[in-house]
């Protein structure tokens, strides 16, 4: 083709003009990846007619067009719901995908913030892990992350699941939620969208900043689900005479509530009270929910040993009471 | 700096254009084509402004536009004057305002109308053909081109 032609001074004035869209123009995105970087594309019409001389067919010229490779990333929280964790629980898995809605293979570093703010607390992240391909989080046989190490390569339209693992702090009060915000960032780099790195795209074309930036980030939460437990106790007495006076022979009855509350578990409560000093432990005299309970180390839930009243009560879930009652008489 | 060297080189071009009419002159009508893309720049004052430049590279979602500059050299009338312009694989048809156009959505064997054609799905119904199944675009003429007249017919597309 006859193109090279242009004077010098014109050549000049276009390179001045076009200096201004290359920094503003802004690619738009179609929904899928699109065409793959790299790709040519080439365009010729032709014409017939006739002047006389029969059907004639010409070509125009070919005008050849590169794609250039665009660099678009999506990072999603995929839990349907805040994950539930507990005071103290570690490698506690958030669930991310991490898409490249680029045309162009892209490598993606990760990084993640707990401090995001609009939270109750700040996990503690222990780990990001890349999925095997199952969207199931599976200690020892998904990859662990190591930046710089094995970067994620992402085809066009390739998503991945990341899982982002963190310890919960103790001492947090149920239903505190806690943050975790994931950063997948192309190793080509960011900037403002239109951004354009030379020579650095796929097939060797440049790499264009999408409406990403070339990174993106999203927030996953946790929500702590936790459980308290109070114990009120109480007691009456019963004298050898019928009244209530406390003196030697008299019987007195504890009663301990003890009450849950909160959204969690309270995993293998136990309740223990000594017998008072100047008392005797009534033999057998453990009740339950109003379930007698035997004294000996066994299947039930009540012992007596040492002078203290054991009741193991087993998982209890919040907002329960369970009641408690055994005997003692006065020496 | 590799970006702009390409748009000049590629403004360059259309400087030219009277050239390639020239070599082509062998043929009584000549037919020269050219793409640009459509890209809106937004200034510091947040005014926008849309500007059409002749570059190398595009993107996904790019928008094109075709335009087919031909000319009749010869000293008759051309009859018949059809200009046909096969559509890239990675382009989608986002429409002509053009008159006398057809479209094709099955590599040019059948012309017409968009509204027209249908697509046969793979479980043999058909649908309404669409935009980006367009394959081909033809301008028939109804009228011969007087020798020495020159006409310009442009169409939309969006890369993939």
């Amino acid at each position: 083709m006859t193109s090279f032609s242009a004077p010098f001074s014109a050549r000049q004035t276009l390179l001045a003009t076009s200096a201004l869209f290359v920094f503003t123009a802004l690619p738009t995105i179609a929904h899928a990846a699109g065409t793959r970087a790299g790709t040519v594309i080439s365009n010729t019409a032709s014409a017939t007619f006739d002047n006389g001389g029969g059907s004639t067919t010409v070509n125009s010229n070919t005008n050849t067009l590169t794609v250039d490779e665009l660099i678009e990333i999506d990072v999603d929280w995929s839990d349907t719901a805040d994950v539930v964790t507990t005071p103290g629980a570690t490698s506690q898995p958030l669930k991310f995908q991490v898409t490249n809605n680029g045309n162009g293979v892209e490598t993606y570093g990760l990084a993640t913030v707990s401090t995001i703010g609009g939270d109750n607390y700040d996990p503690s992240v222990t780990q990001i892990v890349i999925d095997d391909g199952d969207g199931i989080y599976e200690p020892g046989q998904d990859i662990i992350y190591v930046p710089g190490s094995n970067d994620p390569v992402l085809n066009p339209d390739q998503s991945i699941t990341v899982f982002v693992l963190s310890t919960t702090p103790g001492g947090l009060a149920d239903g505190d939620r806690g943050g975790v915000q994931l950063t997948a960032t192309s190793k080509t780099g960011t900037g403002a969208p239109g951004t354009s790195f030379a020579g650095a795209g796929e097939g060797g074309g440049n790499a264009v900043l999408g409406t990403s930036g070339g990174d993106d980030s999203d927030n996953g939460f946790y929500i702590v689900s936790s459980a308290n437990v109070s114990i009120a106790k109480s007691a009456s007495v019963l004298d050898p005479f019928g009244g209530t006076g406390v003196v030697p022979g008299s019987t007195v009855t504890y009663t301990l509530v003890a009450t849950t509350t909160g959204s969690g578990n309270l995993p293998n409560l136990v309740i223990t009270d000594a017998i008072p000093t100047g008392t005797t432990y009534v033999a057998g005299s453990i009740t339950l929910g109003g379930t007698a309970q035997s004294d000996a180390n066994d299947a039930d839930a009540g012992r007596f040993g040492s002078g203290i009243v054991t009741v193991n009560l087993g998982t209890v879930a919040g907002g329960q009471t369970r009641t408690i009652t055994f005997k003692a008489t006065v020496n | 700096m590799k970006r702009m060297i390409s748009i000049a080189f590629a403004l360059s071009l259309a400087s030219a254009l009277p050239g390639v009419a020239q070599a082509q002159s062998a043929n009584a009508v000549a037919i020269d084509s050219n793409v640009m893309v459509e890209r809106t720049t937004t200034d510091t004052a947040g005014r926008s402004q849309t500007m059409l430049e002749e570059p190398r590279v595009v993107v996904p979602g790019d928008k094109l536009v075709f335009v087919l500059n031909y000319r009749n050299n010869g000293v008759r009338p051309a009859t018949d004057f059809v200009v046909t312009n096969p559509l890239p694989q990675a382009v989608a048809f986002d429409g002509t305002s053009d008159a006398d156009t057809s479209v094709s959505v099955d590599g040019g064997r059948n012309w017409g109308q968009l509204a027209t054609l249908t697509i046969r799905n793979a479980d043999g119904t058909n649908r309404p053909a669409r935009a980006e199944d367009v394959t081909h675009i033809r301008w028939a003429f109804q009228q011969p081109i007087p020798a020495g007249r020159a006409g310009r017919l442009m169409f939309r597309g969006v890369v993939r």
